[in-house]
């Protein structure tokens, strides 16, 4: 029973994903602009995070290896370096984007503009991470991260017609403006299967000690997490939807995003729409944060735990403390975050197969999985998401050159 | 055993139980008429950064001689320390005598402690 | 492959950057003309406060001038250049004068400004159809 409540490492994991700045702009510019059409896009990235995070616990829990550790193992130095400069430097760019999201979100509550939120916001993230346990911020993350359910509560008032939602579901191709349609779609994938999700959670998973009897309690976390974190986003763009398409309003600022709430929830849904996204863009930058530092830790073979004192793994902290730092200047000087959420979107869908790959291979490995390793379904899942990332990799940067 | 396989960049760990890197290389003797043999274990300085090629040895050897330990030479410890090669490669040695995990050191001293709030390095 | 992908990137993102096509700039025109009015409809009832409502006018203002100007310098040539100017010249004042209506917390005054923008987006949608129906 107590497993159970370990949910909260699968909900953190999946607001940080699904609810960031990336994905809620995503979900909204969609919604916006082609009303349910991609909804699909949202299930497809869906689908395709509960089997990686699942995938990311398993291996943890049985190996007691997270997924860097294993890769660096497995496929050496000069493979995990590569893989370490990509993951870096996309990962990077979306903490860039998330302490802006919640300058954004400042913005909104106080009119004081977002630059001058960015100190203070990276002081309080890197103060939650050097002062913090890894239990607090994965609880913490997640109990504050339910305000989001103000969407869900949001899109239910506008009264959807459910049979569009549905047919929303399943792919199709767009009557007009199909390059833009496709750079959202690819997007929406980017924004939501995002690789430091995985490191976070195998890290995670570690940091909450999981062993061999976690697998089937991991399956549950993963679905109900990733599924939690799907239903959300899917939430967002049927508000857009029926609240700013109507109207034609695109969603080209943040400012236009926080208008969608309004009409569901006057009294309240300005705000709800404010802290969601600062409660969000601050899981997601302590998410992002660990990620980059636990990729160096494990893979250099350093110690590392957000448990342990900063004085004790001075290294981890080092880096943790070095991006957050480096990430508040763009802000400072009011690069826009929003323009740096679409890049970073369309640099994660072009870098993902370099993330993906190596899954196969490890979740197949009888030295880290034991009998646990994946069987046929697993493997065409991988397989699939791995075709999937080689597409978006391809068409990502072209989309974005011309439908972005 | 096979060396690849299961001791090259696996985690190395000491007497108590703390991390001290990754096998990043190893040293073998090959003489003229016994079968080559493992003599040691070596972990960071180029060694790592060689494996991508040699401008990146010489990049890591010129930063590693302007800031840190100022450590250039990589650290090498005898196989004979080997106790466990398993998940992990567990040594009979204490970390801080290696010189395995001076670049932790020197970062703990010169820039983590000195942020407040930091706790400080228990002496092992 | 993937990491000189990266470098690539924003030196042909600057380079192959697609200019909006005159429709295009119509409809980012009606979106940002509509977010004026959705935003002053949320102060009248209170769903937006004073700061954010006043901040997004004056932004929308802004956007609604800029696009104007891009617009302006290739016009279509299905509308008369005079008519757009004056349409667009007129609402971006007439938003920015409602941002500091709201400063003067004149609710009357922006009610009917309000109605005014309605009028003027109306007008913005008849020309962007009579574009779109052209092309």
């Amino acid at each position: 029973m107590k497993k159970i409540l370990q949910v909260t490492l699968g909900i953190v994991t999946s607001v940080g994903g699904f609810l960031e700045i990336g994905s809620v702009t995503t979900a909204a510019q969609a919604g916006a602009a082609f009303g349910y059409e991609l909804l699909w896009a949202i299930l497809l990235g869906t689908l395709c995070l509960i089997f990686l995070v699942e995938m990311s616990g398993r291996l943890s829990a049985v190996s007691k290896h997270t997924i860097v550790a294993a890769m660096r193992e497995r496929f050496g130095f000069p493979f995990f370096f590569i893989v370490l400069v990509g993951m870096t430097l996309v990962a990077f760019l979306v903490l860039i984007a998330e302490l802006g999201g919640i300058g954004f979100s400042l913005q909104l509550l106080t009119g004081i503009g977002f630059p001058w939120w960015a100190i203070p916001v990276s002081l309080l993230v890197w103060l939650l991470m050097w002062k913090g346990t890894f239990g607090l911020i994965e609880n913490g993350a997640s109990l504050l991260g339910l305000v989001t359910i103000s969407f869900v509560v949001a899109a239910i008032k506008l009264h959807p017609d459910w049979s569009g939602v549905a047919a929303g579901l399943a792919p199709t191709m767009p009557q007009s403006d199909k390059a833009h349609y496709g750079f959202i779609a690819v997007s929406i994938l980017g924004a939501s299967i995002s690789p430091y999700l995985m490191y976070f959670y195998s890290s995670g998973a570690i940091e909450d000690k999981w062993d061999e009897s976690y697998v089937g309690v991991n399956r549950f976390i993963a679905g109900f997490g990733m599924t939690f974190g799907g239903f959300l986003s899917m939430a967002v763009l049927i508000v857009a939807a029926l609240a700013l398409q109507p109207r034609g309003i695109q969603v080209d600022t943040f400012d236009q995003s926080a208008l969608s709430m309004t009409t569901a929830l006057p009294r309240w849904g300005f705000y709800l729409f404010a802290i969601s996204m600062l409660f969000a863009c601050f899981g997601a930058a302590l998410e992002i944060s660990l990620a980059i530092a636990y990729f160096f830790a494990q893979g250099f073979g350093w110690n590392w735990s957000e448990d342990l004192e900063p004085s004790k793994d001075a290294r981890f902290a080092f880096v943790y403390t070095i991006i957050i730092l480096i990430a508040a200047v763009p802000l400072v000087f009011g690069i826009d975050p929003l323009k740096v959420t679409i890049m970073s979107m369309a640099l994660t869908a072009a870098t993902l197969p370099l993330a993906i790959i190596p899954f196969l291979f490890l979740m197949n490995d009888p030295v880290y999985m034991g009998k646990h390793r994946n069987g046929w379904i697993g493997n065409s899942v991988v397989a699939i998401i791995i075709v999937i990332s080689f597409v978006l990799a391809v068409i990502s940067i072209p989309l974005q050159i011309i439908g972005g | 055993m096979d060396l690849v396989r299961d001791v090259m960049d696996k985690k190395l760990v000491d007497r108590k139980e703390c991390e001290m890197g990754r096998v990043d290389g190893l040293v073998m003797h090959v003489g003229p008429s016994s079968q080559p043999r493992v003599t040691h274990i070596v972990v960071g300085g180029t060694t790592p950064w060689m494996r991508l090629g040699a401008p990146f040895s010489r990049i890591s050897a010129r930063l590693a001689r302007l800031w840190g330990p100022k450590r250039t030479e990589p650290v090498r410890i005898p196989w004979s320390r080997v106790k466990t090669v398993g998940k992990d490669i567990k040594l009979d040695v204490l970390a801080r005598d290696t010189g395995a995990i001076d670049w932790e050191i020197w970062i703990a001293h010169h820039i983590i402690e000195r942020i407040p709030g930091s706790g400080t390095e228990e002496e092992e | 492959m993937r990491l000189e992908r990266l470098f690539v990137f924003p030196i042909l993102f600057c380079l192959g950057c697609k200019p909006p096509t005159p429709a295009e700039q119509m409809d980012s025109m009606l979106s940002w003309l509509a977010t004026a009015r959705m935003t002053g409809d949320g102060w009248l009832r209170h769903t937006t406060p004073d700061t954010y409502s006043r901040q997004t006018l004056e932004l929308s203002s802004e956007r609604i001038g800029q696009i104007a100007s891009d617009l302006l310098k290739s016009p279509p040539s299905e509308v008369d250049t005079a008519t757009l100017d004056t349409l667009f010249t007129r609402s971006r004042i007439r938003v920015k004068a409602m941002a500091r209506l709201i400063a003067a917390k004149n609710a009357p005054d922006f009610g009917r400004q309000l109605d005014s923008l309605d009028a003027d987006e109306k007008l913005v949608k008849q020309l962007a159809d009579s574009i779109e129906h052209r092309q």
